[in-house]
């Protein structure tokens, strides 16, 4: 009488709309509404322009249940949650080894945006501060500026699912403004880092972190990370699952800038933030984090999306190193069907 | 712990909401505090049982569904309209009455999920001992999440062959939906048939309890929708099948 195999799909999004754990993100989501902390990034003319209201929080597992509250659906440009994504390609493009001579992987105290390379090696300490950004850039391949940036984009489209652009006038005020950005890839192409197509790079570099994204976006990109590089919606590979390790290790030392010890500490999930207000975490073998709210704080992450973390690794034991016994056990909580029942 | 009660039937005209509107007030009657939510959006009523005026209504679901408000500020306390005082609260959340409002639910659809937040709104924030859950015929989104989410599942049907079938449909998405308590509860049941062999004919039928069975009343004709019957009339063997029912309920 009834055709099995629609009713269940139809039973089971609804089943994804009442699971429990949609309540305690709408739990979560109430209680850091209120929290009016921090400042919205005026790095560039076009980023103070996000409304400080915005607040969105996405879950995705690895078997590709979505779960979001708030705004979701607002874009934002990703800035730097792209550096350790394009990381990835160009060690897929030239190797591990290749890419190790050209960036190190070592956390700095300096400022993202400093003028410094390591003296002995010449090389920038990360791919995550702006100079180590311009190298993996540059090391983008594809013949001219166009197919670079289509293979970033693409790449993107892989992890998320969906078609991505990016935003003109960000990038644009981020060119206009970008002398200081010019000077690290000057000084690069000085000790022979990267190559002197240097202006093509640069604009690939202001390109990439204008890339137009939403939370649900990056909780897409963490979960295909944490499914070892397959995203768990469209079964798509984005990445080869050797370099999973690479990107993912990057994002625990240097993610959140400095903030990233502090936060291996207390929340324990690596993790890349963007001025823009976005965080992607990443609980390997486990699920995606998205979260986009755009008050910043003094070390320029998302001054929300750091408390949504924190009470999601607290109450679900999701630090990398947690051995108790958490408060919720996560897979209770999303597949609970007596989700009324903790009204 | 609260408790969510949906009241549905497949087809229309089985006396789902009159049935609701008594069911509840028997039940907010022991002192509860007990909520309706009228998410027959396409055709809403249950308010004039209620004596809620469309006039007095300054926010409905339909508000609350695209945004517009807090689904508090959609709930009306109506204890006093019908009635009920003391401890014993009764509050309506209505669809609104305007065609536009209805033609817009209808055009543009709504997020379900909302719903379901606005549900667990609703119970936390009026303290809610009980939630109703008035459904619009048939099978729809509203449908679908309500019977998810409820701990209870009424489905009223009248002994008719259209019901029969529609029921046996309406209770194979219910199990897939994994629910939790269904009761089945048989209206307009007229004076010549043989009360005791209907109900076991139905139990066995749907291996699902009858909770109550309700005859074709011109007495509950009369009231026309004016008032819950069985505050007007609480020695009437109608009102004497609804406490069965609530004590099922509340068991």
């Amino acid at each position: 009488m009834v055709d099995t195999g629609d009713l269940q799909f139809l039973a089971n999004s609804i089943q994804s709309v009442t699971s429990p754990f949609r309540s305690y993100l709408n739990d979560l989501y109430d209680k850091y509404e209120s929290l009016n902390e921090g400042a919205v990034a005026d790095y560039t003319p076009e980023l103070a322009l996000a409304k400080p209201e915005y607040f969105g929080i996405c879950v995705v597992t690895v078997d590709g249940q979505v779960f979001e509250v708030g705004d979701c659906d607002k874009l934002f440009t990703i800035q730097s949650i792209s550096k350790a994504f394009v990381y990835g390609l160009a060690l897929e493009d030239w190797g591990r080894e290749y890419v190790n001579t050209k960036v190190s992987v070592e956390p700095t105290r300096e400022a993202f945006n400093s003028i410094v390379l390591d003296e002995k090696t010449n090389r920038p300490y990360n791919p995550i501060v702006n100079a180590g950004a311009i190298a993996t850039t540059d090391l983008i391949k594809g013949d001219g500026a166009t197919e670079r940036l289509t293979r970033i984009l693409n790449m993107f489209s892989r992890y998320t699912g969906r078609k991505h652009d990016i935003n003109v006038p960000v990038f644009l005020s981020q060119k206009a403004t970008g002398n200081r950005n010019r000077a690290i890839a000057y000084l690069m192409l000085n000790f022979g880092i990267v190559s002197d197509r240097i202006e093509e790079t640069l604009d690939l570099y202001f390109q990439q972190s204008s890339i137009i994204a939403n939370a649900r976006d990056l909780a897409m990109m963490a979960a295909t990370l944490a499914n070892g590089g397959i995203n768990p919606v469209t079964k798509e590979r984005a990445i080869d699952e050797r370099y999973v390790q690479d990107v993912i290790s990057v994002m625990l030392t240097c993610g959140m800038y400095h903030h990233s010890s502090e936060w291996m500490y207390r929340v324990g999930m690596p993790a890349q933030s963007g001025v823009g207000g976005g965080i992607t975490a990443v609980v390997p073998g486990n699920l995606g984090i998205g979260t986009f709210s755009p008050p910043l704080d003094a070390k320029g992450n998302s001054v929300r999306g750091i408390k949504v973390c924190e009470d999601l690794s607290k109450d679900f034991g999701l630090h990398l190193f947690n051995v108790a016994k958490p408060t919720h056990v996560l897979k209770d909580l999303i597949e609970g069907g007596d989700s009324v029942d903790r009204w | 712990m609260p408790k969510v009660v949906s009241v549905h039937s497949y087809r229309g005209g089985t006396g789902k909401s009159n049935f609701t509107a008594n069911l509840a007030t028997t039940i907010a009657q022991h002192g509860n505090r007990v909520g309706v939510v009228d998410t027959d959006v396409p055709s809403p009523g249950i308010h004039n049982i209620f004596g809620l005026d469309p006039e007095n209504m300054h926010k409905t679901l339909n508000n609350y569904l695209w945004g517009e408000s807090q689904i508090e500020e959609a709930a009306y306390d109506v204890s006093a309209n019908v009635g009920l005082s003391g401890d014993s609260k009764l509050f309506l959340v209505p669809s609104s009455v305007r065609a536009d409002d209805i033609a817009r639910v209808l055009k543009d659809g709504y997020d379900v999920r909302l719903l379901n937040d606005g549900f667990r709104k609703l119970v936390k924030n009026l303290q809610l001992d009980y939630l109703f859950i008035d459904t619009h015929p048939g099978l729809s989104k509203e449908t679908f999440l309500s019977i998810a989410i409820s701990h209870v599942l009424i489905l009223i049907l009248r002994p008719d062959k259209q019901d029969y079938q529609g029921t046996a449909v309406t209770v194979d998405v219910a199990r897939q939906l994994k629910v939790r308590k269904l009761l089945l509860a048989v209206n307009k049941v007229h004076s010549k048939l043989n009360v005791d062999a209907l109900k076991q004919k139905i139990e066995e039928s749907y291996d699902a309890p009858v909770a109550g069975i309700f005859p074709l009343s011109e007495d509950l004709v009369q009231l026309a929708s004016e008032g819950v019957f069985c505050l007007r009339y609480p020695d009437h063997p109608i009102s004497q099948e609804f406490r069965k029912v609530a004590q099922r309920i509340m068991e």
